[in-house]
């Protein structure tokens, strides 16, 4: 896992049905991100958040990357 | 338009100078000083007078195309039918918090319109276009953290809001580049080219200098889609 705004990165033991909603949570938590709305991309793909690991495709040894998403006007 | 703060201000002066000249604004809030160092339309006085945004921003339209004719509506989105999105072609967002951009992509989604919206966070900004019925629409991208902020309000400035974290306040060259994306996406539309939008989200870090395109697929499980008849 990566954490798009430091470059810094973490490996992440996962079973294939946590959802992207969970390892968000878990990796904005394991790097004290504020509160906020975040997004987990794949590439360049936006993962689904109820989605399961094995739903959406990932396996061991991917690389996944927490992005904060934007929501100030 | 909806909002007519930071990112409001830059879009309403990029339509116009583009040739856009019905334009509505809707905005609930006022101008309090903190606004003034990147919002182009509003100055000290506005800020002493508590002037309404909406008011400011359309004033500011005019006096620079005096061709446009821009109305100001002083009022919460959220307490508005769905009437103001049938009676208008385009639909650009420059809110400050998701209930509220849930509120516009869900109207916009249902009244057939193209809803642009964009969002700033200090350095970083996005931009994704609703084109209904294809494609996915603001919901389709979002997950549970979302779902926890919904009702925050995120500061264009830092100050005079709900929502008090240690964030950096909008940035003007961000703001200009997320208005611009914005502009150009209407532009798209009214010039014929709706083949051209975004079709994902253009992510922006004006820190990295990146900017890039990331796909969004329509969630079969979003609300939007699967009360459409």
């Amino acid at each position: 896992m990566k954490n798009a705004e430091t470059g810094a990165a973490v490996e992440m033991e996962l079973e294939g049905e946590n959802t992207i909603d969970e390892v968000i949570e878990s990796a904005a938590t394991f790097w004290n991100k504020d509160m906020g709305a975040y997004v987990l991309r794949k590439g360049k793909k936006v993962l689904r958040g109820g989605s399961s690991l094995s739903d959406s495709g990932i396996r061991a040894e991917d690389v996944l990357e927490l992005i904060p998403d934007p929501e100030g006007g | 338009m909806v909002g007519a703060g930071a990112l409001g201000n830059e879009v309403a002066k990029d339509l116009v100078l583009s040739g856009f000249k019905n334009l509505t604004i809707v905005d609930m809030d006022h101008v309090v000083g903190s606004n003034l160092n990147r919002c182009m339309f509003f100055t000290e006085e506005h800020a002493r007078t508590r002037a309404p945004k909406a008011d400011v921003v359309a004033q500011g339209v005019r006096a620079l195309s005096p061709g446009a004719e821009p109305s100001a509506i002083v009022q919460r989105i959220e307490e508005m039918g769905p009437a103001i999105f049938r009676d208008h072609d385009i639909v650009m967002g420059c809110l400050d918090n998701i209930a509220a951009r849930l509120h516009v992509n869900s109207n916009s989604y249902y009244a057939g319109r193209i809803y642009v919206d964009g969002g700033m966070d200090g350095f970083l900004g996005k931009v994704m276009v609703s084109h209904p019925p294809e494609g996915a629409c603001l919901q389709c991208g979002m997950n549970r953290t979302h779902s926890k902020v919904a009702s925050l309000r995120y500061s264009c400035t830092g100050k005079d809001v709900v929502f008090h974290e240690p964030r950096l306040a909008a940035e003007i060259t961000t703001t200009s580049v997320i208005s611009a994306v914005m502009v150009r996406e209407a532009l798209k539309v009214v010039s014929g080219r709706k083949d051209l939008l975004l079709a994902n989200a253009f992510y922006y870090d004006g820190q990295r200098n990146i900017s890039e395109e990331i796909e969004v697929s329509r969630d079969p499980n979003c609300p939007v889609h699967s009360q459409r008849v």
